[in-house]
């Protein structure tokens, strides 16, 4: 750098920075704009906006989860069989007779204990998060397997109350015979963001994590405890997964040992379309979000168009790796 | 006009990092068949000369000639293109694959159709070189993780003379740089080193030599050139100067700082106690700091300076002995206890060690007192944080347009400003500081000293690693000598001199080690 480059700074608008920071959040109302240009009637109706946010609130949760062990540089493939997972006890607990709260207290219990495992492979015994929870995730996933002996459990097992509860909603208003309603869902995605949130960005440990994430050794010589924290956020992302499961198993009032699966690759896909977001790449669950309704958009809004659902993966996956390669080229050219 | 005599020339080698010289200036000059020795303190620019003639670093100006002709040396490619062979202290080796396939790592291997690599030819080869350098125990096909730090040191040092058949007149010209070689070497492997050196001087090669080992400099150097704060002090014929005249020459620098005095008469009150602490990298060190009192820990690299750092804060798992702060027994020890304490540690490296790059500096600032600063022990308090980064930025001179500012954008005195303000947040009992003015300018170093001397004042015990003998002498009270992680001697700092502080550094040669890369 030449020394008049610093003595004549002109004062100019860093389109750069801008782009970087709030590329990813115009191109999604660029694709509401333009889903909404193609469809006016139904795809800006307040009925389907609340049906896309009940159609993700799944997704949601999962991704906010995740967002916890990427702040920390870590990840958890593992969270689509825990789904699964925790979708059979349901079943199988609810086929045995026992009561709702303590068969879904029971599923939340499976997923903090699968995390519990994750988080000790990774942070005590010191293995990289990839091979630790891909082989959690095989583990998870044959226990759905053995434990439902590979059969869906579906029908009368699951009562009324839940499967109401969990397709029904809080009704918003009452218009042309129609009621608009606010999903149970959607609220329990919203409370699980909001806590995301605050524990990340309102709390001491939420601030470690991103402290972790940012140098693991400064942290520790800083006094961090540094596998304690690592080893809480795999069992918070195990207690999401798990909720998510039972959110998935009382919507469609089925378990199935494959239920939940896909849930992994979308939510990590989430979490780096809101990390082009921040500033320094890190994560942040209001990014996240972000990330979250896009992937919901465009799964709504293709449907909508009557593109077929392969297309509809394909075109995603262009999407999303067209917003993470502008962010790092954009970041590189800085 | 080159002599005739004179292989590698070196002239007007400058070097600025930052604004913070490395290099002002040096000239140099290699002839056939030496073997020259490049000696100086820690920073004093030997790694920074070393990188512009490997073609790493770029320098800011400098003239490289080879037998009189002019050469560039913009790139690894073109010094060796020049015949220039690197040995580096630090193994460059890959762990996995066979020696033979690290001796010719980035080498074409030979190949029958120009895909298939002929192993056997491969593993011949290598052990021509290996024969070359007269080690005949290696296996070329055992995979590098069986061998000794040893074994993988010759192995490395093999990988500099592949292409190079000895055995024959040296045909292009051959300059081989040695930095530390022998850190890693047993005596018996050094011997096999240095004859093979023996055979390089008599093909008409030069050797530039760099060591800590007084020893070994007069048992194998023609000549020596010292270097100090990025000059050339010095050089002249081996025969002509003794050890501690090189002693001399090496810390004779000008005063550049004046120290601050201590204010305050000693205390007598023991703080902290350390009897017969022992860990992996430490043996047997027993001493005492007194509350307001500053312990300087000196010695060579790899002496364990750091490492008995560690030990105190909690680092490494202790094998025997204790560690009491106010009497208290600190046991079990961790980091984060220590930090409880009072135990506040800045470290060698601020980048990787002190700081979160990416975070904000009122986040790097608060981030060990994080549960003290707190709404509750839990929930984060913007505000107090905010005020409290302002206050420590006021009293360390820190220039940040902001506390929301970002660690990664400040200058290299601002950042370590930051770490020396995190562990003022809460007035520390202890402090422990870890090279805390390397790489930092001269006018952040005064203000650093002013800091020290003002923490002390106010009844905080320090214990100071330093590379910078004037600046332990000056800023210390009493002085710990490391030498091979052992504590071998305390000393009072008042008439001490360098000379002699670095003389009891490098006493019992045969224990003087090297581990950590020059700055």
């Amino acid at each position: 750098m030449s020394a008049q480059k610093i003595l004549t700074p002109k004062p100019q608008f860093a389109w750069g920075r801008f782009l970087r920071t709030f590329g990813t959040l115009i191109g999604f109302f660029l694709i509401v704009l333009f889903f909404a240009s193609q469809r006016p009637q139904t795809f800006m109706s307040v009925r389907n906006l609340l049906n896309i946010t009940q159609q993700v609130s799944i997704l949601g949760v999962v991704a906010f989860v995740m967002t916890v062990v990427m702040v920390i540089g870590d990840f958890d493939l593992s969270v689509g069989t825990m789904a699964s997972l925790s979708g059979i006890v349901i079943g199988t607990l609810l086929q045995a007779g026992q009561p709702l709260g303590v068969v879904i207290g029971a599923a939340l219990v499976v997923g903090m204990t699968g995390g519990l495992v994750n988080g000790i492979f990774v942070a005590y015994l010191g293995i990289t998060p990839f091979v630790a929870t891909l082989a959690t995730l095989t583990i998870f996933g044959g226990l759905a397997f053995s434990i439902s002996g590979g059969r869906t459990i579906f029908g009368q097992v699951f009562p009324d109350g839940l499967t109401d509860f969990a397709n029904g909603g809080i009704v918003l208003a009452t218009a042309n015979e129609q009621v608009v309603r606010l999903p149970h869902l959607t609220i329990i995605a919203l409370v699980v963001l909001l806590i995301v949130w605050f524990v990340l960005e309102q709390t001491v440990f939420g601030r470690r994590l991103y402290t972790i994430g940012g140098s693991m050794e400064a942290a520790r010589l800083a006094g961090v405890r540094v596998r304690l924290l690592r080893l809480l956020a795999f069992v918070i992302t195990g207690f999401g997964a798990a909720l998510a499961g039972a959110m998935l198993t009382g919507q469609l009032a089925t378990a199935n040992p494959t239920l939940g699966d896909g849930l992994m690759l979308n939510a990590i896909a989430a979490v780096f379309l809101g990390m082009t977001m921040s500033q320094e790449g890190e994560p942040h669950v209001l990014g996240t979000l972000v990330g979250v309704l896009l992937i919901g958009v465009l799964a709504n809004g293709f449907t909508q168009l009557g593109v077929d659902t392969y297309v509809q993966r394909i075109l995603t996956g262009a999407i999303i790796i067209a917003s993470v390669t502008l962010s790092s080229l954009s970041r590189r050219s800085r | 006009m080159t002599a005739p005599s004179v292989l590698l020339r070196i002239r007007h080698a400058s070097k600025t990092y930052s604004g913070i010289p490395a290099l002002i200036d040096v000239d140099l000059d290699l002839e056939i068949g030496e073997v020259h020795a490049l000696m100086g303190e820690n920073g004093a620019g030997k790694s920074t000369l070393i990188k512009l003639l490997a073609g790493v670093t770029a320098a800011d100006s400098a003239q490289f000639e080879i037998k009189g002709r002019p050469v560039s040396l913009s790139s690894p490619q073109s010094a060796f293109a020049h015949g220039l062979r690197f040995i580096h202290q630090e193994l460059q080796v890959v762990r996995q694959l066979s020696a033979a396939e690290n001796i010719f790592l980035g080498q074409s291997y030979p190949t029958r159709f120009g895909f298939q690599v002929r192993w056997k030819q491969l593993y011949a080869q290598a052990e021509h070189v290996l024969a070359q350098l007269g080690i005949e125990s290696i296996d070329p096909r055992r995979t590098m993780g069986h061998f000794s730090p040893g074994d993988q040191m010759l192995i490395n040092i093999a990988h500099a003379f592949v292409g190079d058949d000895l055995s024959r007149e040296s045909g292009g010209a051959l300059v081989y740089v040695m930095d530390e070689p022998t850190a890693a070497l047993t005596g018996a492997e050094t011997a096999r080193l240095f004859r093979v050196i023996e055979r390089l001087r008599g093909r008409g090669c030069a050797v530039l030599y760099v060591s800590h080992r007084m020893d070994e400099i007069f048992a194998i150097a023609d000549r020596v050139t010292v270097m100090r704060d990025g000059r050339v002090v010095d050089t002249c014929p081996i025969r002509e100067i003794t050890p501690l005249e090189l002693i001399v020459k090496m810390t004779g620098r000008d005063l550049q700082h004046v120290y601050p005095p201590r204010n305050e008469p000693l205390s007598e009150q023991v703080l902290l106690d350390v009897r017969g602490v022992q860990t992996r990298l430490v043996q047997a060190a027993t001493f005492q700091v007194h509350a307001g009192e500053i312990v300087g820990v000196a010695g060579l690299n790899g002496s364990g300076r750091t490492e008995l750092l560690r030990a105190v804060m909690g680092l490494d798992r202790l094998t025997a002995g204790a560690i009491w702060l106010d009497g208290k027994r600190l046991t079990p020890h961790s980091p984060p206890k220590a930090w409880r304490e009072g135990i506040a540690f800045v470290p060698e490296e601020r980048r990787s060690q002190g700081l979160v790059l990416s975070r904000s500096v009122a986040d790097n600032l608060t981030l060990p007192q994080l549960g003290h600063v707190s709404a509750g022990g839990w929930r984060l308090a913007h505000q107090r944080e905010r005020q409290i980064s302002r206050d420590t930025g006021e009293s360390v001179r820190l220039k940040a347009r902001s506390p929301a500012q970002t660690v990664r954008e400040l200058s290299g005195g601002n950042q370590q400003k930051v770490v020396f303000g995190r562990a003022l947040v809460r007035p520390p009992r202890l402090l422990l500081l870890d090279e805390p003015t390397r790489g930092v300018d001269v006018g952040a170093k005064a203000d650093l000293y002013t800091l020290i001397r003002d923490i002390s004042g106010r009844g905080t015990g320090i214990l100071l690693v330093s590379s910078d003998l004037a600046e332990l002498i000056g800023m210390t009270d009493r002085i710990l000598i490391l030498r091979g992680g052992q504590l071998v001697e305390i000393v009072a700092s008042k008439g001490l001199t360098s000379e002699r502080l670095l003389a009891l550094c490098y006493e019992n040669l045969e224990y003087v080690g090297s581990k950590n890369p020059d700055p």
